[in-house]
């Protein structure tokens, strides 16, 4: 095979290559777009659920500060029969705290998701302009990588997000004094 | 009766360390962030700190390097209380300062037990 034989097939060859890559971002960010609507819904019932928690588990609440309150105003005492009303109310706020932390993890999901399909995105949008019939392989080469630059840097910035929840339940009611 | 900023992000956390410490008899002063917690540190005075780390504007370990630096706040103790659990986050508040750490979600009654134990 000569040189002049070579050029037009390797460029046919990462042609292909550049048209796959496409493809595939393009299926990624369709599969993406469906875990961020799967996301964004679970989100919406658990936050309904845990609104509907919260206002029963507030009502509860603040009858209760309110009684002790007032029965130590009146006696100057705590009075015993609180207790296992308030054993039942702070097993609430474990629970409660589990649905918060996960509709904070669920937030970080989200956001990871956007992030990946903003970088999909801007990765397509590098393979829209025309590329000239006849064009070297070096031209395919550089939008795929290009692209694949892209992609790269949205992996790494889903990783650098230092806001992101983490969630340990090995570690969870652990308590370290210094 | 003594006095407890509770710094988080999230409101709910707030509601829920709030109910906890009141129903024991403490008066809760919440903020935000780390931001808000410092200016009410600042503006009232406080027994104990109870902060998140992980908070927009400004994270808990800085509020903790923030108030260690105001005369104030040398002696009082801080506790963190968050979803972080590794060692070397664990060791950057105790070099920041920090009292304690307590990692989430948190047991009402050792939460009492903690706060007991600091305030002594």
């Amino acid at each position: 095979m000569n040189q002049t034989q070579a050029g037009p097939a390797e460029a046919n060859d990462a042609e292909q290559a550049a048209d796959l890559l496409v493809t595939v971002a393009s299926t990624l960010n369709e599969r993406l777009a469906v875990t961020a609507r799967e996301l964004a819904r679970s989100q919406a019932m658990l936050r309904e659920a845990s609104e509907e928690l919260m206002t029963a588990f507030r009502g509860a609440a603040d009858r209760i500060v309110a009684a002790q309150r007032e029965d130590v105003a009146d006696h100057g005492g705590k009075n015993q029969q609180y207790g296992p009303v308030l054993d039942h109310l702070y097993r609430a706020v474990q629970h409660l705290q589990s649905h918060d932390l996960v509709n904070q993890l669920i937030d970080a999901q989200k956001l990871r998701v956007d992030k990946m399909r903003e970088k999909l995105l801007e990765a397509l949008s590098l393979a829209s302009p025309p590329i000239a019939e006849g064009a070297q392989a070096g031209q395919w080469i550089e939008r795929s990588r290009a692209m694949l630059d892209c992609i790269v840097a949205g992996i790494a910035q889903i990783d650098a997000d230092g806001r992101l929840p983490r969630s340990d339940a090995k570690h969870a009611g652990s308590v370290d004094l210094f | 009766m003594k006095t407890i900023l509770a710094v988080d992000d999230s409101a709910t956390m707030r509601e829920m360390v709030a109910f906890v410490l009141e129903s024991a008899g403490y008066r809760v002063i919440e903020a935000e962030d780390g931001a808000q917690g410092l200016d009410r540190a600042t503006a009232s005075s406080v027994d104990l700190v109870i902060t998140d780390q992980n908070m927009p504007n400004m994270d808990g370990l800085t509020l903790v390097r923030s108030l260690r630096e105001l005369r104030d706040y040398k002696n009082v103790p801080i506790l963190l209380l968050t979803t972080e659990s590794s060692d070397t986050m664990k060791a950057q508040g105790r070099a920041a300062g920090a009292t304690g750490w307590l990692v989430k979600p948190f047991d009402p009654a050792t939460l009492l037990e903690v706060v007991q134990k600091v305030l002594r």
